[in-house]
Formats: C-alpha cells, sequence, structure tokens
C-alpha cells in the first residue's frame, strides 16, 4: 500500500539558537559583537572549538577546528573558554519562553527545543504557527538579550521540522508541508536531512538512492528489508512523507562523564587520578537521581587514534564513588596502551532505582565498621550532603588532593535531562 | 585583551522599585571609577549553598567590558574579568 504525503496542517516547531554558546557570549560581552568568536573547550592552541559565532563561520572557524587553526585562519578571533552555568541559565529562561504557549515542549539538547502545538491553546485561537514563531523570538530577545536569535522550523514532524529550522540561518524561519516539500526536497543533500551521516549516506549509494528526492520515492519495503534492514528503513519512509516516528521519550540508561586529557599520557598514576574524579562526578550524578548501578563501561582513546572500551556487570550494586571507583580501576589495570591516553570516559549503566540494601557475600562485618557496604553507603551520602552545601569537591577522595580543577564544569552534547 | 583580576571592588548598586530590579551603577577599580553602561547578561550560579550573582556589562563609554560576581554570603563584589573586546 502506497503511504500518501501527510497534507494536515504543521503543528510541530524545531527552535535552535544559533551558535548557542557564542551568541551567548555575544550577548554578555556588548565589546565582541560583530567579530569572530570562537568558544573553545581550552583555550591553548591544541583546545578544540565548540562553537564559532558567524562571524568566524564565515572565516571558516567551526566545531572540530582547534584553536591554533582558528588562529590561522583569523589572526584577530577571540578565543573563550566556555561557561557552562551560563549557558544552563540561557536554556532555562529559553524553556520558560516556550513554555508560555504549550506544555508539550521537548528539550533536545542545550539550544534546541521542539514544541508540539497539537491541540494547544494557540492552535485553537487559530492563531498561525509563523505568528507564534515570530512572536517567540521576540519574547526570546527580551528574555536572553536582544543579540540573541533563533531559527525557527515548522512542519507536521520533528524531523522536517529541524529540517526546515536548518534551511536558513541566522534568524530563519521556514515551514515545510504537503505543498513545499518536494521543491524543498529538490534544494538539500542527503546528509542534509537530520540522522543521515555519511555512513547511511553511503547505505543509500549502495541502494541507487543519492538524492533525497530518490528517497522520497524509493519504496516502504525495499528500505526496510533491502538498505536499511531493519525498521529504520520503514521509519524514513514515513518520515520523509510527514508523518511523525519519533515522538518517543527515552528514559535516563546511564550516567557517565568523559574527559579530554589537556596533558596526554600513559602514567597510570595519573590516569588513576583522573578516573577517581570522573568517578565521584558520576557517583554524585547516579545518587542524586536515587539510582544503582550494575553495569560499568571505561573507554580510553591514544594519540595514535586507537581506542580501547570495555564494558561489565558487576556482582554487587554501585553506588558509592568507592564502589565506583573499584571497578573502574580493574578495568584500567587491563589496558595496554599503545600510545598516550588523549580521551577516557566512564559510564554505568544498568540501573535499578533505590539504595543498595542487599549486601554482598564478603561483606560480612558488623554494620558501623569502615568497610562494610552499610558504611560506604552512609558515607557516601554524608560526603554529597557537605558537597551540595559548601560547593563540589569540598571533600573527595584523597587520591585526588592536589588536582585543582582538572576536570572542568562542560555541557554535554545531546540531553539535558539533569538541568529538570 | 581579556585579564582574570579576582579582587574585591567596590560597587554602587541601585534598586529600581519600578523595575524591581537591582543592578550595579557603577565600579571602583584601580583609582578609576566606571559608570555601567549595559548589562549584556545576569545569571545566578550556586556554589554549595550559597547563591552569587554574576554580571557581566561594559561601562558607559563601551571602552572596557567587566564581569562581577555579588557573593549573597557576605554581600561582597568580586571584578572576575575585563576585556577590551578585542583578541585575547
Amino acid at each position: 500500500m502506497a503511504i500518501p504525503i501527510n497534507k494536515t496542517p504543521p503543528t510541530i516547531m524545531h527552535i535552535d539558537l544559533n551558535s548557542c554558546f557564542a551568541i551567548i557570549e555575544q550577548q554578555a560581552n556588548p565589546l565582541i559583537r560583530n567579530k569572530p568568536v570562537a568558544v573553545a573547550a581550552y583555550d591553548t592552541p591544541g583546545g578544540m572549538v565548540l562553537a564559532a559565532s558567524y562571524e568566524a563561520k564565515a572565516l571558516g572557524i567551526k566545531l572540530g577546528v582547534n584553536v591554533r587553526q582558528a588562529r590561522e585562519l583569523c589572526k584577530g578571533v577571540i578565543v573563550l573558554m566556555p561557561d557552562p552555568a551560563k549557558y544552563r541559565d540561557a536554556h532555562r529562561r529559553f524553556r520558560r519562553v516556550l513554555g508560555n504557549y504549550t506544555s508539550d515542549v521537548t528539550p533536545k539538547s542545550i539550544d534546541e527545543f521542539v514544541i508540539d502545538f497539537n491541540g494547544s491553546p494557540a492552535i485553537r485561537q487559530g492563531r498561525a504557527l509563523t505568528d507564534i514563531g515570530y512572536e517567540i523570538k521576540d519574547e526570546i530577545k527580551k528574555s536572553l538579550g536582544e543579540y540573541v536569535t533563533v531559527n525557527v522550523g515548522i512542519a507536521t514532524n520533528r524531523c522536517l521540522a529541524k529540517l526546515a529550522a536548518n534551511l536558513h540561518k541566522p534568524d530563519g524561519m521556514d515551514v515545510i508541508d504537503a505543498a513545499n516539500l518536494r521543491e524543498t526536497l529538490a534544494t538539500i543533500e542527503l546528509t542534509d536531512l537530520p540522522g543521515i551521516n555519511v555512513r547511511y549516506e553511503a547505505r543509500l549509494n549502495t541502494a541507487g538512492i543519492y538524492t533525497p528526492l530518490q528517497f522520497l520515492a524509493a519504496n516502504g519495503d525495499h528500505l526496510k528489508k533491502r538498505v536499511f534492514k531493519s525498521k529504520v528503513g520503514m521509519d524514513w519512509h514515513y518520515r520523509l512523507r510527514g508523518w511523525e516516528v519519533d515522538n518517543v521519550i527515552w528514559g535516563r540508561k546511564s550516567y557517565g562523564h568523559q574527559y579530554a586529557l589537556s596533558n596526554k599520557t600513559t602514567d597510570r598514576q595519573k590516569l588513576s587520578q583522573l578516573l577517581m574524579k570522573l568517578c565521584e562526578k558520576t557517583g554524585r550524578r547516579l545518587r542524586g537521581s536515587g539510582h544503582t548501578a550494575s553495569g560499568i563501561r571505561l573507554w580510553l582513546s591514544f594519540t595514535n587514534h586507537q581506542y580501547w572500551a570495555k564494558g561489565k556487570d558487576t556482582k554487587n550494586q554501585m553506588y558509592s564513588t568507592q564502589d565506583i571507583y573499584l571497578q573502574a580501576q580493574k578495568l584500567l589495570n587491563q589496558v595496554v596502551m599503545p600510545d598516550n591516553v588523549t580521551n577516557m570516559s566512564v559510564t554505568v549503566y544498568k540501573l535499578v532505582p533505590g539504595y543498595p540494601e542487599q549486601l554482598g557475600l564478603f561483606d560480612s562485618l558488623p554494620a558501623g565498621q569502615a568497610g562494610t557496604r552499610i558504611d560506604t553507603k552512609a558515607l557516601a551520602r554524608a560526603a554529597d550532603e557537605i558537597n551540595d552545601k559548601y560547593g563540589e569537591f569540598t571533600v573527595m577522595p584523597a587520591i585526588m588532593a592536589n588536582m585543582d580543577n582538572v576536570i572542568l564544569d562542560r555541557i554535554a552534547w545531546g540531553n539535558v535531562k539533569d538541568l529538570y | 585583551m581579556r585579564e582574570k583580576i579576582n579582587q574585591r571592588v567596590s560597587v554602587v548598586t541601585v534598586f529600581s522599585a519600578k523595575q524591581r530590579a537591582a543592578a550595579p551603577y557603577l565600579i571602583s577599580w584601580q583609582n578609576k571609577d566606571y559608570q555601567v553602561g549595559k548589562i549584556g547578561y545576569h545569571h545566578t550560579v550556586r556554589q554549595g549553598e550559597t547563591l552569587h550573582h554574576i554580571y557581566e556589562l561594559v561601562d558607559k563609554d563601551n571602552t572596557m567590558s567587566f564581569r562581577l560576581n555579588f557573593d549573597t554570603s557576605n554581600l561582597h563584589w568580586t571584578l572576575e574579568a575585563v576585556s577590551d573586546g578585542n583578541s585575547y
């Protein structure tokens, strides 16, 4: 059965902040407006650019370029380190503005939201979504600042709304509906479609699909059985026709932290120190969410572009930083390092709500004696309470002494569930 | 130029009942008074239980930008950084 193009009026809006980190910095400091600005993970020559202002982007400075390369492209580029507290504040203000229009607002990352206006008061009043979009742009300027601009995309599903938001930057407003769908798809490449990366593009190419219009014309069963070899193919068939397949909310499945080493090394003592800090940050979030975990994964990458990764299930539920660190260190001890470590991450998974009550077989000391699971749990809670009151790392494991601010606060890519 | 300062400074603050907001008005630093022009961004951040107000602003002459930190636990102002808006 042929699936038709969705001809219902668009009700999905995708909004994202243009060059989020850079534009917030230009809003904060009027002296750097209309200048090339790059926000980099570190302001040292090897630091990676995370966000660039439109003036910097016009000179080729973008995500993935390092500071040395950025200065070669533009000698006068202003390089800043990130200010996560400010970006989180901007995100919350953004969220409050959108919440004035409907409760169905979903954050996709620190700087983008999806709003479903279906059944909202605005739709019931007969207002055009483009009018609402322009009004939101004004309200965001009032809340975040006059220099802040957003892109707005409107369509019948999340994928096409995001595509619409990407069509004209900065400060764009675009609608994709049944009337202009083909005309819009004719102007873009396959990798412009949200979710189609170079690997998917290659897979489509081997099936003779080179353009979005060819992708649209492809048979759904063929995409499912031959091209993607899964329901992903049929999802794309529906998605390109404007039908919604992406309004799924995924629960939290893991907590983790990653660190890009500023001083690359094979020194196991230094790596253990960094590992402890990653485990402490992970543990704080795990405990704060009221979960324990029984899976852990360690990942390292090296200067020679190789990587090492291993995950394992733990016999006991992990709760305290020590629980997590013990397992992570065991994994680290298995690593044979071919070169200096460049990145390291720890992730805990198999989350279970609640606190660890089930004692391990060898946790046989009476309660209250050092080393028991009950003691460890109480110690973790006490340390968390002190850190909540006086600031992060007021109390920390001894191995982390003299680390100062080695692992800095950063904004994660993707979901921002922890902000709420 | 952007320079970290992290020094306590004297600040005159004005509260407007009409606007229902308080904001820095004048900063005294290195024997010079800077009248506040535009406040670019104001946000709050917690360190433990203590709330800090961070103001990023420029002086009225648009020559210098300031990053100020107001510690609500002791009502002290700290000048965290200054910049002239040029390459760092």
